[in-house]
């Protein structure tokens, strides 16, 4: 007996769309001269599945790496490859979705119409493109709003529209430029588990963010650009490691304040106490040794440390020291 | 087979969101008034010379000089410039979908919706005009269809090729092919609708129209003149193919 298919099943794809051959992204001595302006600078990398973020300041760069990724530009020098395929061929496209930072749509549509209508660009039949489109406008929480035309649409419908014809194909590469921006944080977490799903398939999606506590949460590795270059790539705490010599500021909440104050100033990685109310805020330049240190003042003077946290260890932080060391 | 769905959707789409736009406004208003023109200016239904040449002027020099060029350019820019102007392409180009084939899709959806507008509007003129419409009728016919063949095929590549599509190509129909289809010797030869009246002149002449000053004018032999309008529609067509498959549309995202 067939088996009847409702939209919150994942529908069967024609064979073409599975891909069995390396899902990688990979960027190979890559630059991009806009005219006079070097858009990114002989970038190298492989994007593999998972979720990457890619991180930058405004004209670092990151847009140019989306759009050289998504086939929207050409690499000046350098290949720019989705599973072994020029990016800029159609070939690659099969494989690829894309949403983009824009919120701009056919406006007289509604929201099911229009992902409908980039199912069917996929090669779709129809039958096939209404049920990618039901599953696709579940997965992204849209399924009870798809009458709504686009014109109508709050921006965080909009965006998950995008994300929505982003997928209707199944690609196993996703490209997203911003796609939390507008999101309620209810929204961003639904959309975040929607992406987590995704990378447990074995998707690699490279998530675009200038809102770097969303990439923290979401990514598993990021990609750091500045001035057109990558100037750090790993996981947060790989890059965090990168910075070895840059001071850590440590927040520590103990009893006796003072009496710690005094013992972790004559440390010599300790460049700076500062005494609070009940908590300590030190500056430390060699991290791991100083936690030890720590630890065993907790045991040989007994003093009781409540809590210690580091302040800046965050992808801001990391992110503002990465840049101040570029030239 | 996944790829004609594709196209044919495109296809589709794009002849809709033609059909619904600006641009539909926008050329009704000077069919509208070459409609009221017919109308008032009441041609009997005997044939008399003055108003065949009266006519025919109308339809050489109002109708296929200025509104064909004016429906060819309100469609043939919007095709592409509007989903630029909109920011919409990059859904298209990030389709597995030959960029060729974008292109040819939005042709197919203009072309027709310019032809339907264009011969359906002469039709309609030459029906109100009595006899001298319905003689006229098949005389201009022919270069108004190749005529709108060659501006939907030069306003796609105008399109493809300017960020500001509309606005330069108004500038060409309006200034470009008046003033230089206007002017004596060789340089008229640029302007499409220099080949349109030859081929119209031409075939008005046995009916009773007078030709401009040939001394001026220098019409073209018809079949040459034909064949100029379809090698400027077959050569703007590839044109604008290979540049929209090579471009890089930055300002897109």
């Amino acid at each position: 007996m067939q088996r009847s298919s409702t939209p919150s099943e994942r529908p069967e794809l024609p064979a073409h769309h599975q891909v069995g051959e390396r899902m990688l992204l990979s960027f190979e001595g890559v630059t991009k001269f806009y005219g006079p302006v070097i858009g990114v600078n002989n970038i190298s990398c492989r994007i593999g599945p998972g979720i990457t973020g890619l991180l930058g300041a405004n004209g670092a760069g990151k847009s140019t790496i989306i759009k050289l990724a998504s086939g929207q530009l050409r690499p000046t020098q350098g290949k720019v490859r989705i599973g072994g395929r020029n990016a800029w061929s159609t070939s690659a496209k099969s494989h690829l979705g894309y949403s983009p930072d824009v919120s701009s749509f056919y406006e007289e549509m509604t929201g099911y119409e229009f992902v409908y209508a980039m199912a069917r660009l996929n090669g779709f039949s129809r039958a096939e493109a209404r049920q990618r489109t039901d599953y696709v406008l579940e997965e992204v929480g849209m399924a009870d709003r798809r009458g709504r035309r686009l014109a109508g649409c709050s921006h965080g419908m909009r965006q998950r529209i995008k994300l929505a014809q982003a997928l209707v194909h199944d690609p196993w590469l996703l490209l997203l430029d911003e796609p939390m921006s507008g999101i309620d944080p209810g929204g961003r977490r639904e959309i975040n588990e929607l992406l987590f799903r995704l990378a447990d398939q074995g998707k690699t999606i490279l998530v675009s963010s200038h809102i770097l506590v969303e990439i923290e949460q979401l990514a598993r590795s990021i990609l750091m650009i500045a001035r057109g270059r990558i100037i750090a790539s790993g996981t947060l705490a790989e890059v965090r490691g990168l910075m070895k010599y840059r001071p850590l500021v440590v927040e520590i909440v103990a009893d006796p304040v003072r009496k710690l104050a005094a013992l972790v100033a004559e440390y010599p990685d300790v460049q700076g106490v500062e005494v609070r109310e009940s908590s300590l805020i030190v500056r430390t330049r060699n991290p791991a040794e100083f936690f030890a240190y720590v630890g065993q003042l907790v045991c040989s003077r007994g003093i009781d440390v409540q809590r210690m946290q580091t302040l800046d260890s965050g992808a801001d932080a990391v992110f503002d020291y990465l840049q101040q060391g570029r030239p | 087979m996944s790829l004609l769905r594709a196209w044919s959707t495109l296809t589709v789409l794009s002849l809709r969101r033609l059909l619904f736009s600006a641009s539909s406004m926008m050329v009704l208003l000077p069919l509208a008034g070459c409609l009221l023109y017919v109308l008032r200016r009441h041609y009997g239904d005997d044939y008399s010379q003055r108003e065949f040449r009266q006519f025919s002027e109308f339809i050489i020099l109002v109708f296929a000089s200025f509104v064909v060029p004016i429906c060819a350019l309100a469609f043939g820019t919007a095709s592409v410039g509007g989903d630029r102007e909109d920011r919409t392409l990059v859904f298209l180009l990030v389709r597995p979908i030959p960029r060729a084939l974008i292109l040819l899709a939005k042709f197919t959806a203009t072309l027709p919706l310019v032809m339907g507008l264009v011969l359906g509007s002469y039709w309609l003129y030459c029906r109100l005009a009595g006899e001298v419409g319905a003689i006229a009728l098949p005389l201009y016919f022919p270069a108004l269809l190749w005529m709108t063949l060659a501006y939907v095929c030069l306003f796609h590549l105008f399109a493809v090729t300017f960020r500001h599509s509309t606005v330069l190509a108004l500038v060409y129909a309006l200034f470009i092919e008046v003033l230089i289809g206007a002017v004596p010797g060789i340089v008229k030869r640029a302007a499409v609708n220099y080949y349109g009246r030859s081929i119209m002149y031409a075939a008005g002449e046995p009916a009773g129209l007078e030709p401009p000053d040939p001394r001026l004018f220098e019409p073209l032999p018809v079949d040459t003149a034909t064949w100029a309008l379809i090698g400027i529609a077959i050569g703007s067509l590839v044109l604008a193919i290979l540049v929209f498959s090579r471009r890089e549309y930055r300002d897109l995202t």
